[in-house]
């Protein structure tokens, strides 16, 4: 028992669905269990930050944080996992590229405490009280970890030493990483845990593209009945499948959805959604009858099109800030 | 900072960069960095002493990196890397910081400018220390060239051509070679026999071993570059074999009338037919559309009769492709169909043509046997000809054209005379220009032999009324009865000119013909090296001028593509990591050049580095990462940002 390798997972700015994963080994969660210590997981169990204080540096073999950078909290408890765990694993899209929390970059704290405590509609707050970092409530100051302007990535926190992508990796994605770190046979340091491909190699409706693809007219899914063969960019519809690295399995391509883009660009590609700009630039419909505009009429969200995963990773970081 | 270590240059371009900037405090800079060893100053590094004294600190000092802060790139980095390549340093340690261009002559402060400067040779250094090798490659050039159409233009470079020993291809679109001038009876100014200048130059194709005539076929695409080109060549099925000699056995049992095109539409052929007896090829076609063979199944009654087996009804479409060294484009001109405008009556009333198809009824070899007469039989006694019936078009009027039409309009009163004694013509014009001396005494001698020049104000205004006799009328013109109108329509460009440019990256000029490289310096040049223009391709000319410009274009030809001679390819190719790619086909969907291929077998996509010209598109393009340009890589141009913006 002593010998079992201690493993932590957190979780900082996240859905949740990261912890699913681990959920969802299912029986296979058993099989970890047997060979790992779980000795710090505040989604699923009663841990104190005091335990992982009072541990040895290095004491914890593995641990697992998901989810970004926007507090202070998590900030503080990424720097503590990095200093008392041997390895860091980034897990899934949010603590690897930023994911759909860093969105949030495209406006500001000001913004953002506007809108959650005083214009949102199901919001009642006549006093004007926004969360500070320190309070006095009867005699006593409560301290709040600091809400941070901009959402970051955990390796702008700290060193990491494995990266998995997805939103959220599968679980298989989770038990094979597992089996080649209990395997000790590891890859070189900063290797991302999936194939360095993209996702269309994997796609059985690649070869449904023509070699000179003309886009006549963006589409979003629910503008057409999608074809359940042919490449969704064929279609209009964009899938970021060809700039998207590959190891989901092809789930959503199954689910005859097009890919989102959540397994983050390939290691030769530094950004996923300036990447996909780019190819799509080449394949846009090149009719002068027709306005730019028109083909991208349809384009509501480039910026939750092409950066929905990857915006703190990404070579445009964050909007200004005024404050 | 770079680990390697750089030698700069800074270049004082006379006084085209040291008035700019403070270049001494520059070179000061640069002296202290911790990445630099060593810093050179020149009056003028491209001259032949600032050349030698490169190569002596080249040659000196072992750096791992050079950095030339002068002109723009485009000017003299080939310079310096041919310098550095003799001395056997590889190409890529070569790098340019263009502090002229791009920074002293677009800063109006000297302080300004020298901080630029600085961002931009950080830039350098950072962007070289990431520079992989850079392998020169040529290859031999192709000798052979392709022309596409076989009017007299194509003919004569071919002919030009092949008698210095070049294997040349021309690829028609008709079923057979001759083009414009084998459907004229005479050819203006000096009213030679069209068919008796063309027989012989025929004849010569037919027996030159250089010469491959690709008839019924049609140019698919053309990718590579000069010295270094692939044709893909669809030639469709004429249903006949090349054993046929054109002997006409067929043609007496041959159940089918068709519309003649040769004679436009006035006369018959078989729908087993020739072009024109002699033709080149000999082989007679068939019309599929129309050889009840295809139809209903019911006749092979040539296939029975011919003495040669020729017939093969199931001969298939074949597809060509072909290596050459040059394109020559000389697909000639259409003729404006002037139906358009109704008060022409082209179409419409009996007896109105166009220059062309009067061409034809004059013509010995014509429908009628050069008799030329009306729908009713008889001879025409009064023929009007309008002049530059294009002003009538605005759209696709082509006023370049009118001295050429001008000439070839006043031919009518020269074969009507010929043939119908004492009838009249009149020459409906706006101004009779004419193109040289010869043509002008040809209108002087014309004018003698009873063709009136009729002068008409405004073009657009003239009308044609069908009374007895068809009534013309127009602006300053007393109303005059004809019995026969000629339309001298003008001249476009020939039809699928758009598609061929588009095909093979050309631009067209406003009138919609291949632009010219130089419209006085190269004018059979095109917009693209090794892709030639002759004839009418290029403009409206005359038989002369078109030959000639297929001379100029085959002598041009004949000076570049000398056997055994080698061109450089690109070195700075886009390559795809095969480790990476998925074959997403992005970048063939934009490749200009078709350089980048999908390998069935592997699912992925491969450049192809003898026609790729390194312009990075693809690179820029693919959504992986998996395509990369040599010497400007995405980590090299993160790199040069990164060292502009900051330390």
């Amino acid at each position: 028992m002593t010998h079992k390798p201690k493993v932590a997972f957190y979780w900082c700015a996240s859905c949740g669905g990261c912890e699913e994963t681990v959920v969802d080994l299912a029986e296979k969660v058993l099989d970890v269990v047997a060979k790992v210590d779980i000795v710090f997981w505040p989604c699923a169990m009663d841990f104190k930050y005091k335990d992982v204080e009072t541990m040895k540096d290095g004491e914890i073999a593995v641990a697992f944080i998901n989810g970004a950078i926007r507090t202070g909290e998590q900030d503080h408890v990424a720097k503590l996992l990095r200093k008392k765990s041997g390895m860091i694993i980034s897990f899934g899209s949010c603590s690897t590229h930023g994911g759909v929390p860093a969105l949030a970059n495209l406006t500001s704290r000001k913004k953002i405490f506007a809108s959650s405590y005083h214009h949102s509609p199901t919001v009642e707050n006549p006093e004007g009280i926004e969360p500070m970092q320190t309070s006095q409530v009867n005699g006593h100051e409560l301290i709040l970890p600091e809400f941070y302007e901009t959402v970051r990535k955990l390796s702008d926190i700290v060193d990491v030493d494995y990266y998995m992508t997805g939103c959220p990796p599968t679980s298989d994605n989770l038990a094979e990483a597992v089996g080649v770190i209990l395997s000790g046979n590891l890859p070189p340091k900063g290797t991302v845990l999936s194939p360095n491909k993209a996702l269309c190699g994997d796609c059985i409706r690649n070869e449904t593209k023509p070699d000179n693809m003309v886009v006549e007219r963006i589409r979003r899914p629910i503008d057409i009945i999608l074809d359940s063969e042919t490449c969704f960019l064929q279609q209009g519809v964009i899938c970021m499948g060809p700039a998207t690295r590959t190891g989901c399995g092809a789930l959503c391509i199954d689910g005859n959805m097009p890919c989102t883009g959540c397994y983050g660009p390939t290691d030769n590609a530094r950004d996923q959604g300036a990447k996909m700009i780019a190819a799509l630039g080449g394949i846009l419909s090149e009719n002068r009858e027709m306005e730019t505009n028109e083909i991208l009429e349809r384009l509501t969200d480039p910026a939750g099109t092409f950066y929905r995963y990857t915006l703190a990773a990404s070579k445009l970081g964050s909007v200004r800030k005024e404050e | 900072m770079s680990e390697k270590k750089s030698i700069v240059f800074l270049c004082n371009c006379g006084n085209n960069i040291s008035d700019f900037m403070e270049l001494d405090a520059l070179s000061q800079w640069a002296a202290n960095r911790e990445d630099v060893l060593l810093v050179e100053r020149h009056n003028l590094l491209c001259s032949p002493d600032g050349r030698k004294h490169f190569q002596e600190v080249l040659q000196e000092h072992d750096a791992e990196r050079v950095i030339i802060g002068a002109c723009s790139p485009k000017m003299h980095e080939k310079t310096f890397q041919t310098l550095a390549e003799e001395l056997g340093i590889n190409i890529s340690t070569i790098h340019m910081a263009n502090i002229r261009e791009q920074c002293g002559w677009v800063t109006a402060d000297k302080k300004d400018a020298t901080e630029k400067a600085k961002e931009l040779i950080r830039g350098a250094i950072q962007r070289s220390g990431l520079a992989e090798d850079l392998e020169r490659r040529t290859m031999e050039v192709n000798t052979d060239v392709l022309i596409i159409g076989g009017g007299i233009a194509g003919i004569e470079t071919a002919l030009c051509l092949a008698r210095a020993g070049r294997k040349t291809y021309i690829v028609e679109r008709d079923i057979a070679i001759g083009g414009f001038i084998i459907k004229t009876e005479e050819v203006a100014p000096n009213m030679e026999c069209s068919p008796c200048v063309l027989a012989p130059r025929l004849s010569e194709i037919n027996d030159s071993k250089n010469i491959e005539v690709i008839t019924n076929a049609e140019v698919k695409s053309v990718i590579g570059f000069f010295g270094n080109f692939t044709a893909a060549i669809h030639q469709k099925a004429r249903a006949v074999e090349d054993s046929c000699i054109g002997c006409e056995a067929c043609f007496e049992v041959c159940p089918v009338d068709v519309e003649s095109r040769f004679h436009h539409g006035l006369g018959t052929h078989k729908a087993i037919h020739t072009l024109f007896p002699g033709s080149v090829p000999a082989a007679a076609a068939i019309d599929k559309n129309r050889c009840r063979h295809y139809t209903d199944g019911s006749c092979i009654a040539c296939a029975e009769i011919c003495p040669f087996g020729s017939v093969n009804f199931e001969q298939k479409d074949r597809e060509r492709e072909i290596q050459v060294g040059s394109v020559v484009i000389a697909t000639g001109f259409d003729v404006i169909d002037p139906s358009s405008n109704p008060n022409l009556g082209y179409k419409t009333m009996e007896d109105v043509y166009t220059l062309s198809e009067f061409e034809r009824i004059a013509s010995s070899n014509g429908p009628y046997g050069g008799d030329i007469r009306m729908k009713n039989g008889r001879s025409p006694d009064r023929i009007a000809v309008i002049h530059c019936t294009d002003v009538m078009f605005e759209k696709n009027g082509s006023p370049s054209c009118t001295p050429l039409m001008n000439m070839i309009a006043l031919k009518v009163g020269e074969y009507v005379h010929k043939k119908i004694p004492g009838a009249e013509v009149f020459n409906v014009h706006a101004g009779m220009v004419m193109a040289g001396p010869k043509e002008t005494a040809y209108l002087n001698k014309i004018r003698d032999k009873h063709t009136r020049l009729i002068e008409c104000t405004d073009m657009t205004t003239v009308t044609l009324k069908q009374d007895d006799r068809i009534v013309m009328q127009g602006a300053g013109l007393e109303p005059i009865e004809v019995d026969m109108v000629v339309l001298a329509t003008s001249m476009k460009p020939s039809e699928g000119t758009a598609a061929l440019a588009e095909l093979l990256h050309l631009e067209l000029d406003e009138n919609g013909y291949i632009l010219p490289d130089h419209e006085l310096l190269h004018q059979t040049g095109s917009s693209l090296d090794g892709i030639y223009i002759a004839g009418c391709a290029v403009g409206p000319c005359n038989m002369g001028t078109a030959v000639t410009r297929g001379h100029a274009a085959a002598g041009d030809i004949l000076s570049k593509l000398v056997p055994g001679r080698h061109i450089e390819l690109e070195i700075m190719t886009s390559v795809i990591d095969e480790k990476v790619c998925i074959g997403c086909k992005m970048c063939i969907s934009v490749c200009p050049y078709k350089a980048v291929n999908y390998d069935e077998q592997k699912h992925i996509c491969q450049v192809n580095e003898v026609i790729c010209r390194g312009c990075g598109t693809c690179t820029a393009t693919c959504p992986s990462g998996a395509s990369k340009a040599r010497h400007f890589t995405d980590d090299q141009i993160y790199a040069e940002i990164g060292g502009i913006l900051h330390e």
